[in-house]
């Protein structure tokens, strides 16, 4: 039977982000491995409606198990059903939202079927042989790392935030597959309370504009003047780990493996050399802007705008240019 | 009660390096340490101990140089020690690692509980809990903040997710990953450190634990390094220097004609 599935996150508020962001990838592999987007769910009767509206996003198949047991995530059990909607239908990949939910389910189903699982990816390629190539940094050694498995279905999770989510298409219709179970495997987890934490908005995740700085900007001073910067570009200041280590500023201002994933318009890099560990999380910038003493650093060679000089000169003369703009004291406009 | 804590020997960072033939990261001549995150499982699992009695087991897979980790791990509170080494491991993915690491612990039975740390710093996978869980058939309850005991057998775990806090109720026995920051590991007791100068890990190797050659190791890894390599980037860069003062001009006017500013 096959497929190119997704797993169907869910919360109190629909599905989850990623669920767009997975489906968006699927989208563009599937073909490639001639399978039909899927998108599995599991869950009860509440979830049919938006089940449904999965394919205005371009899914060709929703699969739905229903049971009044999956009122709720539970390892065992999420993962039992998985397993055996997996050996029933065969497909040939399923990826997971390196959530706390995909991260917890995704490595039970590999341990129940004995799957291999890569962690993390933020990239895929189809290759000749129609192997999925999965992805990820290694963070200890700052490399890339190519990973295939040598299972079916190749299982993987991404980490949220990395690629764009798909975009509701003015077409696209069709009833999810129901499968209504009889009975489902007693679960050992009982819920009894949840508490809402309201989620720490970042508000690195969203913004238009992110300048960051790090190690390059020498001293504390130096970089306390980006908040200025952001705030005449209505943006928002991002760090590497080493500033907020130094206690420049809090660590949710950390962007990378290790914090925030962003992707705004525009990314200004202040004294930061662009580690492998950082990059994959400011990656789907749509335009870069590095300031370096270094020309060869790494970050240097990503960017579309390299500037080649010292951060701690040019931050000052930048803000005082654009703050000429914004004040309307500019002669060429 | 019996508790084991699955502590995972981990390269200092920085010292890591690549083998190029198999693509696997070489440990054996980096600075061995305790993966950071485990500490907060092991104090857990120490505290459980102290407040409803039983033994802690820290149990390993790593090389041999790795025994003075799990002497640390006795001075930190950990009252048996067990060190899973075998050439046969070498190279497993988190398949394999969890697969061995179940056999170990089915080799150590009874237990009611195994604690582990959230993720290693070097795989950062987050996977060979779970992974563990279903090898032994029992639940995994992962991003642990507290632990308690309930009414009759039950245990009431509190675990993080996104958005929300859960508050879940099992029956042992079960794999616990244990959320970083949640506890305060205590320093080394110069007590155990003088006494564990005369102890000795319980070395296990892959066939004492009844491993099927075939799950262990490289070849019994289902993932398969393919490549590293590092990004490079040919984009059609532009590149600006000169007086700072002329950069910034240049850059503030590339800016404005792409109405980014
Ligand atoms: C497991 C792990 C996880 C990690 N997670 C993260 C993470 O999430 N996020 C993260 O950012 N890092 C992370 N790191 C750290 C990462 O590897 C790098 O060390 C870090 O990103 C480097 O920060 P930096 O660019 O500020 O400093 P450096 O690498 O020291 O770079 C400073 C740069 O400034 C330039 N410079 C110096 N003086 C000037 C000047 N006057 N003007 C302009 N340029 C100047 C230098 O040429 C250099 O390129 C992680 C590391 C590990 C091992
Ligand atoms: N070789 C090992 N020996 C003991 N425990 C391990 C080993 N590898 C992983 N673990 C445990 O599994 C957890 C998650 O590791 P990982 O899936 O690699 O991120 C670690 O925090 C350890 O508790």
């Amino acid at each position: 039977m096959g497929g190119f599935w997704i797993y169907g996150e869910w919360g109190e508020n629909g599905f989850h982000p990623v669920v767009y962001e997975l489906i968006s990838v699927a989208r563009r592999l599937a073909p490639k491995l001639a399978e039909k987007v899927t998108v599995v769910v599991l869950g009860t009767d509440d979830l049919r409606e938006a089940a449904r509206e999965l394919f205005r996003y371009g899914v060709e198949k929703v699969l739905l198990f229903i049971h009044p047991e999956l009122s709720y995530f539970r390892d065992d059990l999420y993962a039992e059903i998985l397993a055996a909607a997996i050996k029933e239908r065969d497909p040939s990949v399923f990826l997971f939202g390196a959530t706390a939910e995909g991260q917890a389910l995704a490595p039970r189903v590999a341990g129940l079927l004995g799957l291999g699982l890569t962690a993390h990816c933020i990239a895929f390629e189809v290759d000749d042989e129609a192997r999925l190539i999965q992805i990820r940094p290694s963070f200890g050694e700052n490399v890339m790392a190519k990973i295939v498995s040598k299972t079916r279905p190749q299982m993987a999770t991404v980490r949220p935030g990395v690629f764009p989510k798909a975009e509701p298409q003015a077409s696209g219709e069709g009833e999810p597959e129901e499968i209504r179970l009889s009975e489902v495997p007693k679960s050992v987890l009982r819920r009894r309370a949840v508490y809402p934490v309201p989620r720490k908005e970042s508000p690195l995740s969203e913004a238009k504009v992110v300048v960051a700085g790090g190690r390059g900007l020498l001293t504390k001073e130096n970089f306390e003047k980006l908040h200025e910067l952001a705030k005449l570009l209505s943006g928002a200041v991002g760090a590497t780990r080493p500033v907020c280590h130094l206690g420049w500023i809090s660590e949710e201002h950390m962007i990378g493996v290790s914090g925030e994933t962003v992707a705004p318009r525009l990314y200004i890099g202040f004294g930061i050399s662009g580690a492998l560990q950082h990059t994959v999380g400011m990656e789907g910038s749509e335009v870069v802007v590095a300031v370096n003493t270094d020309p060869e650093a790494t970050l240097m060679q990503r960017a579309d705008i390299a500037v080649v000089g010292d951060a701690t000169r040019i931050l000052p003369l930048l803000i005082r240019r654009i703050r000429e703009i914004k004040e309307g004291r500019d002669g060429a406009s | 009660m019996n508790l084991i804590v699955c502590l995972k020997p981990v390269p200092e960072p920085g010292t890591v390096k690549v083998d190029p033939e198999t693509h696997t990261l070489k440990r054996a001549s980096s600075e061995l340490i305790i993966n950071p995150p485990d500490r907060f499982a092991l104090e857990m699992a120490v505290e459980l101990k102290e407040r409803y009695g039983g033994k802690v087991t820290a149990l390993m897979m790593g090389p041999p140089n790795a025994v003075p980790l799990l002497k640390e791990a006795y001075a930190l509170g950990a009252d048996e020690l067990v060190l899973l080494s075998d050439r046969a491991f070498a190279g497993s993915d988190t398949l394999a690692t969890s697969y061995a690491l179940a056999k170990a612990i089915q080799k150590l039975s009874p237990f009611d509980l195994v604690l582990m740390g959230k993720a290693s710093i070097d795989g950062e996978t987050a996977q060979v809990g779970p992974e563990t869980g279903a090898w032994l058939g029992i639940p995994s309850i992962t991003q642990v903040k507290t632990l308690v005991r309930g009414e009759n057998d039950a245990w009431v775990a509190r675990r993080i997710f996104e958005d929300f806090e859960e508050e879940v109720e099992f029956s042992p026995p079960a794999v616990i990953t244990v959320e970083p920051e949640t506890n305060d590991p205590r320093p080394p007791s110069l007590k155990r450190l003088l006494a564990v100068r005369n102890l000795e890990p319980q070395v296990l190797s892959a066939r004492q634990v009844d491993c099927d050659p075939t799950k262990t190791g490289l070849s019994g890894s289902p993932t398969q390094v393919l490549d590293v390599f590092t990004p490079t980037y040919e984009g059609k860069r532009e590149v600006l220097s000169g007086e700072p003062e002329e950069v910034v001009e240049k850059l503030v006017s590339i800016l404005r004609e792409r109405g980014l500013i």
